[in-house]
This record gives C-alpha cells, sequence and structure tokens, in this order.
C-alpha cells in the first residue's frame, strides 16, 4: 500500500476532500518527468506528480494531494 | 511525530476553549460554519464539539464534493462504465454513492468494469498498459483536487494517448458559499474557510465573505488544534466587533495560492454555464468543464449521456444537512433507513459527511448532543 491510500488522520477519510493532503518527503526522482518519488514517516512509497511547484530536490517535504503535490512545507512553521 | 503532535496536545485544546468561552457573550448563541466536510470530519473524531462552549453551534457546510454530486451525474458515470470497452477509473469515495437505480459498486458487481485509483495519474496508468480498453477518469473535488485532474490532462494531451478522457464533475468553492450566503434564511455569524482548497486560490480569495456579505472567515489547517484555534479566531473577531479574511493555516496557505496550478487550471478547464449541487440546486458558474483545447480528452463529447436531471429521494433531507438547517439526526431516516452501510443520501456515504461523521461517531440523537 502507498503512502496516500490509508494514513490520513483517521485512516478513513475521503480522498476527493482536504485533509487527505498528506505530508510525504522526497525520497528520489520519478520514472518521467514532473514525478517525484515521495515517502510519508512509516516509509511507503509511492510516485508523485510535482508540476505544479517545479523542481523539488530530494529531502524536501512537500503536501500531497490526489497523487499531486500541491504546497511545499518548508515554510511550516 | 513532528507537526503533528504538537497540533493534538490536548492541554493546548482546553487552553484554547477556555479562551473562546472568555469570548462567547452569555445567553447569545454564535452559528459558525466549516466548510469543508474534512473540518466536519476532525469535529467529530476529536469531539471538539465537545469542547465548545454551548454559545458555540457548529454547522456543517457544502464542502464535501462526494455529499453534493447530483444523482444524475451519478447516472451518467454509471452509463459510462456499462459500455463493453469501458474501464471507469473512480475515487473509491464515489463507489457507493447512490445513483437513481444503483451505485457504481452495483454497477461493478453486475459485470462494469470499474475501477478504484488514488490519483488521476493511476488512471492514466491504466490507459498507457491497456491501450486496447477506453479509460475514463470519473472526476470529482474541489480546487484541492482540480489540478491534480489537469496535469494528467496535460500529460494524457502531450502524450497523445487515444484510450483516455475525463468525466469531469469538479466544482468550485465560491459559488455554494455565495449562494448560501444569499440565503435568507441562513444565520451564520462566522467560518472556518477550507485550508486546502486555499493552498490552490490562496487565502484572498475568501474576501468577498467578508467584503461583501459582512462575516468573518478564518482559513484553517485540519488538525485538531488548528481548528479549535480558528473557532479561537473567528469568536475573536466577532466579540472586537471586526469583519476579515484571516489566514490560520499560514504555515501551508498562501495569500495568493498556488499560481502554477491556477495557470493548470485555466489551461484544461472552463466554468460551466450552470451545475446541479444536491440540496442547493442549480448554481451558475459553479462547476467545471474541459475547454475546447481538451475536447479529445472529454468523456461527455465522447460518449452519449443521458444527462438526466434526476430529483432526491423523498425520505432525503440531505439538503437541509447540506444548508446547516437541520443536524442530521433530525433526518427523518437518519441511523434507520440510512446508514453508511446502505445510505440513501450523499452525506451518509462520505466518512466527511456531516450525517457519517454523526453516526460513526455516535451523535446519534438530541439526547446524545453534548450537554
Amino acid at each position: 500500500m502507498s503512502a496516500a491510500h490509508d494514513s490520513g488522520p483517521s485512516g478513513e477519510a475521503c480522498i476527493t476532500c482536504g485533509d487527505r493532503a498528506l505530508p510525504l518527503q522526497v525520497v528520489a526522482p520519478g520514472s518521467e518527468p514532473g514525478l517525484a518519488r515521495c515517502a510519508d514517516p512509516q516509509g511507503r512509497e509511492e510516485e508523485v506528480d510535482v508540476g505544479l511547484l517545479g523542481p523539488v530536490a530530494t529531502g524536501e517535504r512537500l503536501l500531497v494531494h490526489a497523487g499531486a503535490a500541491i504546497a511545499r512545507l518548508e515554510g511550516e512553521r | 511525530m513532528r507537526y503533528v503532535e504538537e497540533f493534538r496536545d490536548a492541554e493546548l485544546g482546553r487552553a484554547l476553549a477556555a479562551r473562546i468561552l472568555s469570548l462567547a457573550e452569555p445567553g447569545r448563541r454564535r452559528k459558525l460554519m466549516e466548510v469543508c466536510g474534512g473540518h466536519t470530519h476532525v469535529i467529530y473524531r476529536y469531539a471538539i464539539d465537545e469542547l465548545l462552549p454551548d454559545e458555540v453551534e457548529m454547522v456543517h457546510g457544502p464542502g464535501c464534493p462526494v455529499c453534493v454530486i447530483p444523482m444524475g451525474r451519478v447516472d451518467d458515470g454509471i452509463a459510462i462504465a456499462a459500455r463493453e470497452e469501458v474501464v471507469l477509473a473512480c475515487f473509491g469515495d464515489m463507489m457507493r454513492v447512490p445513483g437513481s437505480e444503483r451505485s457504481l459498486q452495483e454497477a461493478k458487481a453486475a459485470g462494469a468494469d470499474v475501477r478504484v485509483v488514488y490519483s488521476p495519474l493511476d488512471a492514466l496508468r491504466i490507459a498507457r498498459a491497456e491501450p486496447e480498453r477506453e479509460v475514463v477518469f470519473f472526476a470529482i473535488g474541489f480546487e484541492t483536487t482540480a489540478p491534480s485532474t489537469a496535469l494528467t490532462l496535460q500529460r494524457a494531451r502531450a502524450e497523445g494517448l487515444g484510450n483516455f478522457s475525463c468525466f469531469c464533475n469538479h466544482v468550485l468553492i465560491e459559488p455554494p458559499l455565495r449562494a448560501l450566503l444569499s440565503a435568507p434564511e441562513l444565520e451564520i455569524d462566522g467560518f472556518v474557510g477550507p485550508g486546502h482548497v486555499a493552498t490552490i486560490v490562496g487565502a484572498r480569495a475568501f474576501d468577498f465573505v467578508a467584503a461583501e456579505y459582512g462575516r468573518p472567515l478564518v482559513v484553517s489547517g485540519f488538525e485538531p488544534l488548528d481548528v479549535l484555534q480558528s473557532v479561537e479566531m473567528v469568536m475573536r473577531q466577532l466579540a472586537e466587533g471586526r469583519c476579515e479574511i484571516e489566514n490560520q493555516y499560514g504555515r501551508v496557505v498562501p495569500d495568493e495560492g498556488n499560481p502554477a496550478a491556477l495557470a493548470a487550471l485555466a489551461e484544461v478547464f472552463e466554468p460551466r454555464e450552470t451545475f446541479e449541487w444536491r440540496g442547493l440546486g442549480e448554481i451558475e458558474r459553479s462547476a467545471l468543464r474541459l475547454t475546447d483545447a481538451y475536447a479529445e480528452l472529454d468523456a461527455e463529447r465522447r460518449f452519449e449521456l443521458p444527462g438526466a436531471r434526476v430529483a432526491d429521494p423523498v425520505e432525503c433531507q440531505c439538503g437541509e444537512v447540506l444548508k446547516g438547517a437541520i443536524k442530521p439526526w433530525e433526518c427523518r431516516v437518519f441511523g434507520t433507513a440510512c446508514t453508511p452501510e446502505r445510505a440513501i443520501g450523499t452525506c451518509m456515504v462520505s466518512p466527511e459527511g456531516a450525517c457519517a461523521a454523526y453516526y460513526n461517531y455516535g451523535r446519534l440523537s438530541r439526547e446524545e448532543q453534548p450537554a
């Protein structure tokens, strides 16, 4: 099972809704341009579309919703 | 876990609740609407409602995409799925949403090739792997989800993928909010705003709520303390006589949103003249369709659809729940004929639906409301 599939706040939340956006960390380049391999804190990995953010670096934390990164979390305070 | 535990600290929660109580005017009940179904879910999962004083009532808004999709659109999706050549890919939450005769889950049981995916990109991958099949992605969601669909459609178009298309049901947050704010019977004092939609559209996109309708709104994160702090910020505005758009979720939400996402949305989608919302009726320019540049990827142009408008079941009161007019347990079929296992109304289907949140977390009747 990949990262985004069951690890919302409740593990049962709805993917179409905002609270399924998950913080994931970039671990490697993706299999095609515009994708990046990302992992959740448990180490479960999935490929994420990072086209909305531009280039991302290994180690960056991203907010991911429905397979796409929608924000960087580096500025999280 | 960093970034999580500090947002679930019980002591901090109680301190925030005490501040909310201090901001409440004794005997004056304030109705605050959490727009997003994700917030509804957090409020009941973490019993935030039980921390709030009697003077604060949370009303649950229309921000659950599954809950607002009309039956006619579900029927259209089922009609696409019934075609021999089609694989219909959809989010799992859509599977149990009732159409006029059956759900996608029942259509699948009857032989339709309906597959659950976790992203539009997963649907695209099915199309690549099975070039002999017509793969249709059943797209739903607000501005949070629509950019992911847009990126996938851009990818499909660049690849010239001929066996992929999108049945687009993406909706926009501003038009239903305006519809709610314009309704004379609605008595909402302030709003807890949708944090992840705001990640895309920006906190400033909600300025109209304060400027045109005179209601405060606080864009909120999704951890329990985020929601409590947002309630505290709305109550503080009310107590101080202010009416502003504030951003509690500044660690993620920029004022101006995500420009790349907004550009992708503008290239791939355009507003429909009108779209039917369950419980709210037709709302002008409230949903998206594919632009002419993406016509070849538009399932509505590729397949003939019934396109019928279907009235909701008469016993279902989802519309009143979605408008905040009644609490879920006041619906005549709540918890009896309508349960998460066998839902009549969409609000019972999705975990973010107000009815499912009440049912799953034991708010089953007036007696079980917190004192």
